[in-house]
């Protein structure tokens, strides 16, 4: 890399693109890398951050100034063995500089995911950004961007609300249940069926510590098999994600996330040890009766019970819901709480948008001291030259003390124009201002002008 | 000392209103900077508060419990020193507005409507009493919030029961965290409730040496005093049943509205009943008649008492 450097961006995301598109754009691994070599070997290519997931793909492409972006990255795509034409289509959106860098800063803070707020787009923008950094010297522009995107996006997250309450059914059963029991670790739960719906949930209780978590299903093998895998998810800590609910911490964690499988035939007797029951059987008929929970309740001396049930048909039987102590929800409720959730995270957007808005003049701040410095460089070595002529010609004439402070006072007296230009440089008004200022400056004391005139 | 006396007298509602502003910008936002600015500024109040009622108790020479307004200002103090225990131990902070906003009400009578009056009540400038009486205003504080935090938990069940997931639902802690911050607050009334009795009965003993004329008035088979036994009593039932019989849930915080209701009752009873007994103006007229001394009140232009009255 010899000279200043431009940013490009490519997008094909949920906005722009089908799931058909979006599949075509998609970058693995292997063709990520493949990527990168293909434009670090493209004359006037510095550096490529490709960002794959299953909303988006994201190319963020650093070329040298003189470099037309689209055509290298057009070379450098079919080189790579990447799907081409799909990031020149009507699906794509090509971004340069600061446009491409505001859309970095709105992905990173999750303004342009489909579930807005949600948090997993940070660390897939971390990991694209490592696995840049295994493979190639990222330039000025990209790592400043990504730098930045990152302090963005945890600004946005964490001075904002935009990833508060849960915004899927799974999150919003444990941020239901998180209601009545803050510290879940000294509670059971109960699954009432091993279905996907019902393992999904049964994880987000077990990555928020529930203390007991029993399993039981018609059919004692899928109990069984359930309950081994997620015991051995929990050991192995690959339960997931989950946090877009506050972690709560338990009081003895090494005690939390028990899980239990038990037969068909105890399901009353795990429904009276229970205090959060989820219910997502495919069973046709109501399978948690009224009188089970009666029998629960007598024992729980006040305690409320939270019942959830997920299942279509209903698990709970209608009664259910009139016993005493007993507080009964279904789907709707979840999707009425998940609606109340996105409402108050599009409430927080202009508060994220500022945000980004002082990052990106941060970023332009940046940017201009970039492209000032190579000026500022030529003007200071012009007037060092001047100085060493100048006490050259007093050092002849003189003593060397008298040369000495010469020296010293010319040095003050460079320091002192250098520090009153750049200030001036910075208080341009306009970037078009500035690089007239810049231009003049570098007119008269750049490399060409300079022997010219002495 | 008057000018400082004035001066704490007119901050202190701004100060309450400050930290209101907080705890509501906290329930309103959940911001992270409102989240702890509203403990540090409630903790500040707290500092001017006792710094103002020390200075008042030091410039009248006796407790600022005279009358019902002098008594607001102790009672605000009292709620958010109980507040402020309970949320630390609890960690919950989204209900903080309603006591600090009752805090705040009580303040701002207090600073309006009281005047700094001199007068001569040997009753007030006991520090057996003093000690007596802090102690019981924390007490039944800490039971009032007691009944708040009981309230607010079958307000949310409520919620719950009828699916309303409004900002009550979001912002509320968890009916675990409520039901906590209720049996925690009788758990801090209970001990203080009993040593202010214990107090109470050691200074009546120590009076009848003392000042015969006073003791002659109290005995501790007294009404109030039973009755604040009975309360005392009923509590510990309470809470016995919470810790041994693993009662929760609703029914407990029924019993803790219904008892503090009960206290109410009981109180405003024993007050219509029974009215010399706890009335420190029939006090101030009945002991040591020895030692007058000079009524300088701060202008009262419309000839208010302000006192209990007897």
């Amino acid at each position: 890399m010899s000279g200043p450097t431009i940013l490009h961006a490519r997008t094909v995301n949920h906005r722009l693109a089908p799931t058909e598109v979006r599949e075509r754009a998609h970058l693995d691994e292997h063709q990520a890398v493949a990527l990168m070599q293909a434009v670090a070997a493209q004359p006037g290519g510095v550096a490529v951050i490709p960002v794959s997931t299953c909303n988006r793909t994201e190319i963020y492409l650093e070329v040298e100034e003189d470099t037309d972006p689209t055509t290298l990255l057009r070379a450098a795509l079919e080189a790579a063995g990447a799907e081409t034409e799909v990031f020149f289509s009507e699906h794509a959106l090509a971004l340069d500089d600061l446009d491409a860098v505001r859309h970095l800063f709105r992905v990173a803070s999750a303004l342009e995911s489909m579930m807005l707020g949600e948090p997993q787009i940070s660390g897939q923008l971390k990991n694209a950004y490592r696995l840049a950094r295994r493979h190639q010297e990222p330039g000025p522009i990209l790592l400043r961007a990504f730098q930045g995107a990152f302090r963005t996006g945890k600004r946005v997250r964490t001075e904002t609300h935009i990833s508060k309450g849960a915004v899927s059914v799974a999150f919003a059963a444990v941020e239901l249940a998180r209601k009545f029991f803050t510290n879940l670790c000294s509670h059971t739960a109960l699954l009432v069926g091993a279905g996907e719906t019902g393992a999904l949930a049964a994880r987000h209780f077990l990555q928020q510590d529930i203390g007991h978590l029993l399993v039981v299903n018609r059919s004692p093998e899928r109990a069984r098999d359930l309950a081994d895998t997620l015991r051995e998810e929990k050991r192995r800590g690959k339960l997931g994600e989950a946090r877009d609910l506050p972690q709560v911490p338990a009081d003895s964690p090494e005690k939390c996330g028990l899980v239990a499988p038990r037969p068909w035939e105890d399901l009353a007797e795990a429904v009276a040890e229970a205090d959060v029951i989820l219910s997502t059987t495919g069973a046709t008929e109501p399978v948690i009766l009224p009188e089970m929970v009666e029998q629960a309740v007598a024992g729980r001396k006040g305690r409320p019970l939270f019942l959830l049930d997920i299942a279509v048909p209903r698990d709970v039987h209608p009664d259910v819901a009139g016993i005493k102590g007993v507080y009964l929800f279904g789907l709707e409720d979840l999707n009425e709480i998940i609606k109340g959730n996105l409402d108050s995270r599009r409430q927080q957007v202009p508060h994220a948008e500022r945000i980004i808005k002082q990052e990106l003049a941060e970023f332009h701040q940046w940017m201009a001291d970039v492209d000032m410095r190579p000026t500022v460089a030529e003007f200071r070595a012009y007037l060092e030259d001047l100085k060493d002529k100048q006490v050259g010609f007093v050092a002849k004439k003189e003593s060397p003390e008298v040369a000495a402070a010469v020296d010293r006072s010319l040095q003050q007296f460079i320091k002192k124009v250098l520090g009153r230009s750049v200030s001036t440089l910075k208080q341009a008004r306009t970037a078009e201002e500035r690089q007239q200022a810049l231009d003049t400056l570098h007119r008269i004391f750049g490399e060409e002008p300079r022997d010219d005139r002495f | 000392m008057l000018a400082a006396v004035t001066v704490l007298r007119i901050m202190l509602p701004l100060l309450y209103l400050a930290t209101l502003g907080m705890y509501l910008w906290l329930f309103f936002t959940d911001h992270p900077t409102a989240r702890v600015r509203c403990t540090q500024m409630a903790v500040v109040t707290v500092i001017v508060h006792t710094l103002a009622l020390v200075t008042q108790t030091a410039y009248l020479e006796r407790l600022p419990l005279e009358s019902p307004l002098e008594f607001f200002s102790s009672l605000a103090l009292a709620l958010m020193v109980t507040y402020l225990v309970i949320e630390q131990s609890i960690r919950a902070k989204n209900t903080g507005f309603i006591v600090v906003g009752t805090a705040f009400l009580l303040q701002f009578l207090a600073s309006s409507f009281c005047h700094t009056k001199i007068s001569n009540n040997p009753l007030l400038q006991q520090p057996g009493f003093a000690a007596h009486a802090g102690l019981a205003i924390l007490a039944y504080t800490a039971l009032s919030l007691s009944f708040l935090y009981a309230v607010l938990y079958l307000i949310l069940a409520r919620q719950l029961e009828r699916r309303s997931f409004g900002l009550l639902f979001r912002r509320l802690p968890s009916l675990e965290v409520l039901e906590r911050m209720s049996i925690g607050a009788i758990k801090l009334a209970l001990p203080l409730l009993f040593v202010a009795l214990a107090l109470g009965h050691l200074w009546m003993y120590h009076l009848r040496d003392a000042q015969p004329a006073l003791a002659s008035m109290l005995t501790p088979w007294d009404p109030k005093i039973l009755m604040t036994w009975v309360i005392f009593l009923g509590y510990a039932g309470g809470l016995a049943g919470y810790r041994f019989l693993g009662w929760r849930g609703r029914r407990m915080n029924l019993l803790a509205v219904f008892a503090f209701l009960a206290v109410l009752g009981a109180t405003g009873l024993a007050h219509h009943f029974f009215p010399t007994f706890h009335k420190f103006r029939t006090a101030s007229e009945v002991i040591d008649p020895r030692a007058p001394r000079p009524q300088a009140t701060i202008p009262d232009p419309e000839g208010h008492s302000g006192g209990w009255g007897s």
